[in-house]
């Protein structure tokens, strides 16, 4: 059912590094499992969540990320009232728009949040790949009468490395935010914060302009912790324990496809019993063929493709074509690409329509996959 | 209402009675076909890439699933602001309600809605047949030959012609005579169920023919003889593509089959002619370690842990470890649980197979109760929509199952 809250996803992610991927798209117009782009799962989750109005910010390289969303009706976000509304930026006089925080974002949108009627907002970052219920986090926000709901996730044995990238929260008995530690130099706690937040739309729209014109720059640092350290602030965790992983790296861009091979993990994402489902531009793309000397294994298949050769472990997105004799093992294959006969490919992503000519062999390491940019033919 | 030059009618009230247990509780034009499709979406998507963009639906046995299924018609890109795709069932006015009596009889209870927009032609279309055409050539055509009324014709081969309504025609295609069904043909141009009318000729033999109590109020039968019988000007259109009528659990099953050959004559996979439906929202299909797949098409949401051989599935299809499914059609959502084994069959949407059951068994021992040759043909066996086979159960070749077999 419909609720009460506006939705607001960043398009892009400045501690994501996804090299040649996003070297021509923006961040959640990256394709992942076979038939979507990361967008999907967020915009798809707040869908189903009942909420009607999403906004998504873009402030750089948004050409495929408008190809993709278009009106919004494969989303049924094509609406009078409310629906899709795509928030490329202003022209501020603002050169490095990369480098900007989340404040600048929010603040750019000011007025997009100003005409939007609902009481309550959530704001996500695009990049973390799951199927999260946002109404049970309202729900939970509104029994709770917290002023911030923050949606967090356990963690556990983190290396020094990895902690830096996290946001670890200290939270009692009762769901109270009481500490956060904004990259910390090791795990400190076990919650790690998801970047999604609810508030009041309203009182998210004063504290970013007071932000804002206090030279802050992010949403973390300078809205949230100033919220958790404030006693007259009550801020909550909701926990969310079910699969979600995020997409900053090549190696995590990877290990998501690489996990939608294990069932369970496809189960729980695509929402298959809970008819939560993940929605994409539609394509009319033709079924699979398989041809009489198809080998395949463990992979994960789009519609439109031809497979003559062998496939193993491997996700292939809509329309690729693996010739005869040609082996894809443990790889990413976008989508047009084409493997021509006798083709060796292991550890590879491939971006949209590379080709790769008959009895080439590319090689890359299961820890370091090696990534050919869109539409080079080798 | 802005005026159109050209209006599209598909006749989609059809039983198609021939494809039994298919079509108990859903019109033929709704049955599922290709992987992905439904018979309808060929009619539609024809339209939508010959320009057409205005195109009524009529609609009488069982249309709840097709009316679902077009809705608003965005799938085909005939949600328009001006036009659109409209589903028209019979309905009742202040003299009187009826069913829609025969295919002219359709066509004339709805005069009202193409006066709406005016046209100066109408094409009308049957909701069953397999084929990619461009219905603005033939368009074309009609205006170049100022003709009243173009019918589209292909060749079959002279043994078939039998089955067919076949247009004898002079050196500039022009149509001399129809003959339904002819013993002895004299020509092999077989009529596709494609018409283009001027309107205000089609709109005077439909109210004449109306007032005709003997009429059986069809096209075929009636409106083209009575107009080839007033002199009017009738032209034959050849159509060379691949064209199949599906109306018989053979033809449906060896159509499907055709779309595995090395050359297909439908080749769907054109950019240039997609065939459009109304897509699940599915993820990719999967096909685990133990599974493989030759010579087949499958489509989303499939999970393949069996052997596939020859087969088309469609969305949503689970093959267990160890099933083995060979010449076959699995509708929609059907499971093969492991140790099954499929052959030369039609599997309904949502049925179920149980642990190694044999599914077209020519074994001394399995169960003929179902056996029915006025369906099923050509050693193919079907099972119904959402029935349930136990476990190790044996159904027979040629077998059409209505219910659960435990």
């Amino acid at each position: 059912m419909k609720n009460d809250m506006l939705g607001v996803i960043f398009s892009e992610n400045p501690e994501a590094s996804m090299g040649e991927l996003t070297s021509l798209r923006s961040l959640a117009a990256v394709p992942v499992g076979g038939r979507y782009r990361i967008i999907d799962f967020m915009l798809s989750n707040m869908v189903n969540s009942g909420i009607l109005k999403v906004g998504i910010t873009t402030p750089v390289n948004y050409q495929s990320l408008m190809d993709h969303l278009g009106t919004g009706k494969d989303w049924d976000m094509d609406r009078k009232d409310d629906g899709l509304y795509i928030l490329p930026p202003k022209d501020t006089g603002e050169s490095d728009v990369e480098a900007v925080g989340g404040i600048e974002r929010l603040a750019g949108i000011s007025s997009f949040l100003d005409k939007s009627q609902q009481e309550y907002v959530l704001v996500t970052d695009c990049n973390t790949i799951c199927n999260i219920d946002f109404d049970k986090v309202l729900e939970s926000h509104l029994e709770n009468e917290a002023d911030f709901t923050l949606v967090c996730t356990k963690v556990k044995n983190l290396t020094p490395k990895e902690a830096r990238k996290h946001i670890l929260l200290n939270v009692d008995e009762s769901d109270n935010v009481t500490d956060m530690h904004v990259y910390p130099g090791h795990q400190v706690t076990d919650l790690s914060y998801m970047h999604m937040f609810i508030t009041r739309r309203e009182s998210l729209m004063e504290l970013v302009e007071y932000a804002s014109t206090h030279g802050k720059h992010q949403i973390s640092k300078d809205i949230l912790l100033p919220a958790v350290l404030n006693d007259q602030v009550k801020v909550c965790a909701y926990e969310f324990n079910g699969y979600r992983k995020k997409i900053d790296s090549i190696q995590s861009f990877y290990k998501v496809n690489i996990d939608m091979l294990n069932k369970e993990v496809r189960d729980e994402l695509f929402g298959l019993s809970v008819d939560n489902p993940i929605f994409t531009k539609i394509k009319d793309s033709v079924p699979t063929k398989y041809a009489k000397t198809a080998e395949v294994e463990n992979s994960f298949i789009a519609d439109g493709c031809k497979i003559e050769g062998t496939v193993r472990n491997s996700v292939l997105f809509r329309g690729v074509h693996v010739g005869k004799g040609a082996v894809i093992e443990n790889s990413i294959i976008m989508q047009d690409a084409e493997v021509m006969e006798n083709c060796l490919v292991e550890n590879v992503i491939f971006d949209k329509g590379v080709i790769l000519r008959s009895g080439k062999k590319l090689v890359g390491q299961d820890t370091y996959p090696l990534v050919i940019g869109k539409e080079i033919v080798v | 209402m802005r005026s159109k030059e050209c209006v599209a009618m598909i006749l989609a009230g059809g039983q198609g009675s021939r494809l039994g247990i298919l079509t108990q509780n859903v019109a033929k034009p709704a049955v599922p076909f290709g992987g992905k499709y439904r018979i309808i979406d060929f009619p539609l998507s024809n339209c939508a890439h010959s320009g057409i963009d205005t195109v009524g639906v009529l609609t009488q046995y069982q249309p709840l699933e097709l009316n679902t299924y077009i809705a608003n018609g965005q799938p085909w890109d005939l949600d328009r602001t001006n036009g659109g795709v409209f589903v028209l069932p019979p309905y009742t006015s202040a003299e009187k309600g009826e069913w829609y009596k025969g295919t002219a009889n359709a066509i004339y209870q709805n005069i009202g809605f193409m006066e709406q927009f005016n046209p100066k032609y109408v094409v009308i279309l049957s909701g069953d047949h397999i084929y990619k055409m461009d219905y603005n050539k033939m368009l074309t055509a009609h205006k170049k030959a100022e003709a009243d009324a173009t019918i589209a014709v292909i060749e079959v081969p002279w043994e078939e012609a039998p089955r067919f309504g076949i247009m004898n025609t002079d050196e500039n295609m022009q149509i001399v005579e129809f003959e339904e069904k002819p013993e002895n043909p004299k020509s092999n141009l077989a009529s596709m169920g494609v018409y283009c009318f001027s309107w205000d000729v089609l709109k005077k033999y439909l109210i004449d023919d109306e007032a005709d109590p003997d009429s059986e109020n069809d096209f075929g039968k009636n409106i083209i003889p009575a107009m080839l019988g007033d002199g009017l000007k009738l032209m034959a259109h050849r159509f060379d593509g691949y064209w199949k009528d599906v109306g018989t659990i053979q033809s449906l099953w060896e159509a499907n089959m055709e779309l595995l050959d090395d050359k297909p004559g439908c080749d769907l996979d054109d950019d240039t002619w997609k065939i459009f439906s109304r897509n699940p929202i599915k993820p990719p299909q999967y096909v685990g370690a133990t599974g493989s797949l030759k010579n087949s098409y499958t489509t989303e949401g499939c999970e393949i842990y069996g052997q596939v051989e020859h087969s088309i599935l469609f969305e949503g299809v689970t093959i267990c470890e160890g099933a083995t499914v060979k010449d076959s059609i699995v509708l929609p959502g059907a499971v093969i649980n492991s140790g099954a084994s499929i052959n030369k069959a039609i599997i309904g949407s949502d049925a179920e197979i149980g642990e190694g059951a044999e599914i077209g068994s020519k074994a001394d021992d399995a169960n003929s109760d179902y056996n029915n040759t006025k369906i099923c043909s050509a050693d193919i066996t079907l099972i119904g929509p959402g029935i349930k086979i136990g476990n190790e159960k044996k159904v027979a070749v040629l077998s059409m199952v209505t219910d659960d077999i435990c």
